[in-house]
């Protein structure tokens, strides 16, 4: 083998300004892809990030309440029990908070929106505090500086609420000032709850469009749900991708401990509330999810960048196979006298075969790790740089106002293998070829 | 002149001579140039029939809104809940006059835009009225029935406040209404009752009827417009059902997409959406984990459909469903749960089983045309104001039946519209403050005081507003429980053009008239005195319309890219073919050729092969996209339905987009040869005669 690859390798350097041009188009390529991967990549990490600070744990358990077989009520009593219970059963967990879901319209001094005002105990929200970034004043206030006002550990006052950017822009308020929150209850009941802003975060995209936080009593008052009431525990494990083998055991476990567990539904929760207003139970019943689920309607716009990603990298590398056939057909015929020579002198048609296999493999080798190594640094620089984006069509469907890119080993890996093995598997026809050559015929042509 | 025909002679010989090479580039060229005239033909198709799509079914050729507006005007959504501040035309009579001026303005039309909660009258309200018209015909018979069927849902009531103990704080206010309830339940109430029943109607009415809970979470995205004027100037409107409310009455015309994705019962929609995967995309029920799900869920909805059979239906019911599945037993919940347990083999029996037999005995939809409904509007300063308005009909928008964008928005008059809308200035917000401050946490009240503060506010019309006369069904039934609901159902015509709208939409004669028209009527409305702004229909569309440009950009992105490489590729394949040619070049070069004509030689053989083959790919390009205008371009998903202007592209190949096709290619093989072409001129002639190898 080791003789193959110092001819291949002799043969590629001969030619040089042939296969410097073949390996750098076999870079850019996979560079690209490597690239348009670490894009996805960052999408979903970014929805997962994005996600599990703002509406989802890594596991959820939540679910409904029916006072009639009409109604359904994000709403669940008996929420510390459940709590210790779910505690005792998830041991791998890293972080369990409760939550309370609301949708509720927000009214500012000039203006009004609808958001859901999800409660939260900011002391035990770990994982929100370190997800949200305060934002400068400048972010939405015009005239605004550099300063970062306001606190989130004020959340934990009573009657308080933390916003995001684009929100306090849209509301025109700052920290300090004063909300009203107002939401339908039961019984076409309207109930409001004034607030005062103690934070103001950075947006993330789509999600934080409609996500604002409030203590747990806010919403308690809003909808005046009793003390040991909460609508999700959200469980954040220490390995995020056992988030679906904990959903299904904990289901068992739940049922085992005497709890109604709705089958697995993969949507968001509020989806959901038709379907459970026409079911026939009335009572309280367990609903478990894992992220994916609560974000599902976002989806599409990873599986519509990987498609793009796919596409445009498939064409480009049907176009440079062409190129590789091209240039390995012109390889054999300068090299006919060189094959006569070799197999006149014992080489089987097989062993050229090889050699010119090898050839091919080590410049697509050669090619995809340059573009690879080139790439990934690029995508790692670029994530680093954190370039704002400024588009908001493009923020909403990245779902951050930064760009995120994030490199995987294996992926990279993998495009490497694929485009070598592509590059060999263009090469086949022209070695085919070489390796047919009778020796009298190649020696004589060379002549 | 004589050298470049000899030149073409030579290059046109050259092509054929090294057809390896030029196979390559050549197919290189073709496909380059096939893609770029089928992607910009398509790019353009959609371009035509999004502007189809929107400036027919929304937004008019331009829309016109005050320049005060915070938010930029957005008719498919911001990407935020809540209406966008798009500030406020006072006076939109002054606005029409101003833009009527403007040569090719066919029609100006005020608009505003919300969404609303629909409120149906609850089974019990429905009840109660019965009872009462019962009474007042002297059907005692007929009183008792329904009398029983009250004492059944008090029943039901007392048994759902029970229940809120667990997740309610205030038991003693549960206790109070409970104890409300009871009072309902007793022989003592009903003996009453018959003596005279005024008096237990009337505390079945205020006392008992509003504990219900009647909020199902149904909403409703309306566009308050000149519906007349509407279903005149947008050509894709198109009535399905009902009729257009007479001139000059109050009322609401329900998007046909809206009424069946949303307000139909959930069974049939479980049906037709499992029959459409099926028939449409051909999946099967069977191992098919998401249609299994979608199957499981459908039969725990058998309450949607026994819930409203009376007993006679039910027992009818239970009759033929024994006859459909022979063997099949149990009450009739139990019987409609097999029914809808289908598979792949009796999806399309049971599903005709269920449209033909079922939905015939019930109210397939949550309201019908014809009823009144109660909407309930969150005005901007957080007060509640509703209205009972009367659903004159349903509409849809001419092959845009299955877009959901193009379903979105509903209408409704614009004097309702100007009713539900509470416009807020700080003065205004300050006093609510001071009023909320006495209500407290509990905004029961608070409907008076948006009334104390808006009441007689817009156009003078809401003077009129009152308990909802006009409508017998409803005379005398407060359906909102809180609110006060209800406004007369007619208004005086000439009022509509009168009064405020946020926006504007201008039909012109002519689409290609939109950048003069804009530029006219800004000048014309500031002359007037109007500080507005006028926008395309694109740049009204928001979200929906930068989606489009970002399409436009990433297919742009790629075939840059994609030249990029072939740029590359096609350079390398020249420049092995050139170091092939030394030889005849060094001949030429020594037979008195000079370096520039070895150079023109290059670049010309490259331009005829361009020429050629990105000819050919531009006819391909040009083939399939007119096969495509024939046959339609079907649309993948219903999101582009809206896009697409209907459930097939017909995309049509402009010259432009062959020629741009075509130089874009040439431009780019040019370039990759220039490289190749230096070499070439290097060649020295003594090349041409040392011996090969």
């Amino acid at each position: 083998m080791g003789l193959y690859l110092t001819i291949a390798l002799r043969n590629l350097l001969q030619a040089r300004r042939r296969t410097g041009l073949l390996v750098t188009a076999l870079a850019a390529v996979t560079m690209l892809l490597v690239m348009l991967m670490a894009l996805s990549n960052g999408l979903t990490e970014t929805m997962i990030r994005s996600a599990t600070a703002i509406s989802s744990g890594h596991v959820n358990v939540a679910g409904f309440s029916k006072h009639k077989t009409t109604d359904a009520w994000p709403v669940l009593h008996g929420i510390s029990g459940l709590r210790k219970q779910v505690e005792q059963l998830v041991p791998e967990s890293e972080l369990l908070v409760v939550r309370e879901r609301a949708w509720a319209k927000i009214i500012s001094n000039q203006h009004s929106m609808y958001v859901s005002p999800t409660g939260v105990d900011i002391r035990e929200e770990a994982r929100l505090r370190e997800a949200v970034t305060m934002a400068r004043e400048g972010d939405y206030k015009e005239g605004g500086g550099d300063q970062v006002k306001g606190d989130l550990a004020k959340l934990s006052e009573p009657n308080t609420v933390m916003l995001f950017a684009s929100q306090a822009k849209r509301l025109e308020v700052e920290v300090g000032d004063d909300l009203t929150i107002t939401a339908p209850t039961g019984a076409g009941r309207t109930n409001t709850v004034d607030v005062t802003v103690v934070a103001i975060a950075k947006d993330f995209g789509f999600l934080s469009n409609w996500a604002a936080f409030v203590p747990h009593q806010t919403v308690k008052d809003l909808y005046e749900y009793g003390e040991d009431t909460g609508s999700v525990i959200q469980i954040y494990l220490k390995d995020p991708s056992q988030a679906e083998a904990v959903m299904a055991r904990l289901r068992q476990d739940l049922k085992a401990k005497g709890h109604e567990v709705m089958e697995h539904h993969p949507a968001p929760f509020f989806f959901k509330f038709e379907r459970v207003a026409g079911e026939d139970w009335t009572g309280q019943q367990l609903d478990l999810t894992i992220w994916s689920d609560e974000v599902s309607y976002l989806k599409w716009v990873v599986t519509a960048l990987d498609a793009i990603s796919y596409i445009l990298v498939g064409i480009l590398m049907i176009i440079i196979a062409l190129g590789i056939t091209d240039a390995m057909w012109i390889a054999v015929r300068e090299r006919t006298g060189e094959v006569g020579t070799v197999r006149a002198i014992g080489m089987t048609r097989r062993q050229v075969l090889t050699l010119f296999l090898v050839e091919a493999l080590l410049l697509g080798l050669m090619g995809t790790l340059l573009g690879g190594a080139v790439g990934s640094g690029v995508a790692v620089l670029l994530d680093q740089a954190q370039i704002h984006i400024a588009t908001e069509a493009v923020q909403a469907l990245l779902l951050s106002d930064v760009l995120n890119l994030s490199v995987t080993p294996s992926h990279v890996a993998g495009a490497v293998a694929v485009f070598t093995l592509l590059t060999g598997l263009s090469a086949l026809g022209p070695a085919v070829r070489a390796a047919r050559m009778q020796p009298v015929t190649a020696m004589h042509h060379a002549g | 002149m004589g050298t470049f025909r000899m030149l073409a002679a030579m290059a046109w010989r050259n092509l054929w001579s090294h057809w390896g090479k030029n196979a390559l580039v050549g197919l290189l060229i073709l496909f380059g140039t096939f893609l770029v005239v089928l992607g910009t033909s398509v790019l353009d198709g959609i371009d035509k029939a999004m502007a189809r799509s929107i400036t027919q079914s929304v937004s008019g050729h331009l829309q016109v809104y005050s320049r005060d507006a915070r938010d930029d005007l957005a008719l498919f959504g911001s990407g935020f809940m809540g209406a966008d501040d798009l500030g406020v035309m006072t006076d939109f009579s002054r606005v029409k006059a101003a833009i009527e001026t403007v040569p090719g303005v066919k029609a100006v039309l005020p608009m505003g835009m919300d969404v609303f909660d629909i409120y149906s009258a609850s089974e019990l309200d429905h009840a109660i009225e019965r009872l009462r018209k019962s009474y007042e015909a002297g059907d005692q018979a007929g009183a008792a029935l329904v009398a029983t069927r009250i004492r059944a849902m008090a029943d039901l009531l007392r048994q759902e406040l029970q229940r809120r103990k667990k997740t309610m704080r205030d038991h003693e206010k549960l206790d109070k209404n409970i104890a409300l309830v009871d009072r309902v339940r007793t022989d003592e109430f009903w003996a009453e009752v018959k003596q005279d029943h005024g008096p237990g109607v009337m505390y079945l009415d205020t006392k008992v009827a509003p504990l219900v809970d009647e909020n199902e979470g149904y909403f409703l995205q309306v566009i308050g417009t000149d519906m007349h004027k509407f279903a005149e100037h947008f050509g894709q409107f198109e009535l399905v059902s009902g009729q257009m409310p007479p001139v000059g009455e109050r009322g609401v015309l329900i998007n046909q997409k809206f009424y069946d994705k949303r307000l139909r019962n959930p069974v049939a929609r479980y049906l037709d959406r499992l029959h459409r995967e099926v028939t449409e995309k051909g999946k099967r029920i069977e191992g098919d984990p998401v249609m299994t799900g979608r199957v499981q869920r459908m039969v725990r909805q058998y309450r949607r459909i026994t819930f409203q059979l009376q007993v006679d239906q039910a027992r009818e019911l239970s009759a033929r469903l024994r006859k459909l599945m022979p063997g099949a037993k149990g009450s009739v919940d139990e019987l409609v749960q097999q029914l809808l347990k289908v598979d792949d083999d009796n999806l399309a029996t049971r599903r005709k089983f269920f449209f033909d037999e079922i939905a015939p005995m019930l109210r397939l939809y949550l309201f019908k045309v014809g009823e009144v409904i109660t909407l309930r509007a969150y005005t901007r300063s957080g007060t509640i104001k509703s209205a009972n308005v009367k659903v004159w009909g349903t509409f849809g928008f001419k092959g845009l039946e299955r877009s959901d964008l193009a379903g979105a928005h509903s209408l409704m008059d614009i004097m309702t519209y100007r009713d539900l809308y509470g416009h807020m200035t700080p003065d205004k917000r300050k006093e609510l403050a001071g009023i909320k401050k006495q209500v407290g946490l509990q905004d029961v009240g608070r409907d008076d005081a948006e009334d104390a503060l808006f009441g007689g506010g817009a156009g003078g019309v809401e003077d009129e507003t009152d308990a909802g006369d006009g409508f017998d069904e409803f005379a005398g039934v407060d359906l909102s429980g809180a609110g006060k609901a209800g406004v007369s159902s007619s208004f005086d015509p000439a009022l509509i053009n009168k009064g405020l709208a946020m926006h504007a939409a201008v039909v012109l004669d002519d689409i290609k008239m939109i950048p003069a028209a804009r530029e006219a009527i800004i000048a014309a409305t500031d002359k007037a005195g109007l500080k507005l702004q006028a926008v395309d229909w694109k740049q009204a569309s928001g979200m929906v319309g930068q989606m489009v440009v970002l399409v436009r950009v990433i297919l742009f992105v790629a075939i840059g890219i994609i030249f990029l490489v072939a740029l590359v590729i096609i350079n390398n394949t020249m420049v092995m073919a050139t170091l092939e040619r030394t030889m005849e070049i060094g001949t030429m070069r020594a037979i008195g050729a000079q370096a520039s004509l070895v150079r023109r030689l290059f670049l010309l053989e490259t331009m005829l092969l361009g020429l050629l083959s990105g000819g050919l790919g531009g006819a391909l390009g040009a083939a399939l996209v007119s096969w495509l205008g024939k046959v339609g371009l079907p649309a993948p998903a219903d999101v582009l339905v809206f896009l697409f202007a209907g459930p097939r592209l017909y995309p049509e190949v402009g010259a432009g987009n062959v020629i741009v096709g075509l130089a874009a290619i040439v431009l780019v093989s040019l370039l990759a040869t220039l490289y190749p072409a230096t070499i070439a001129t290097r060649v020295q002639p003594v090349v041409a005669m040392s011996p090969r190898e």
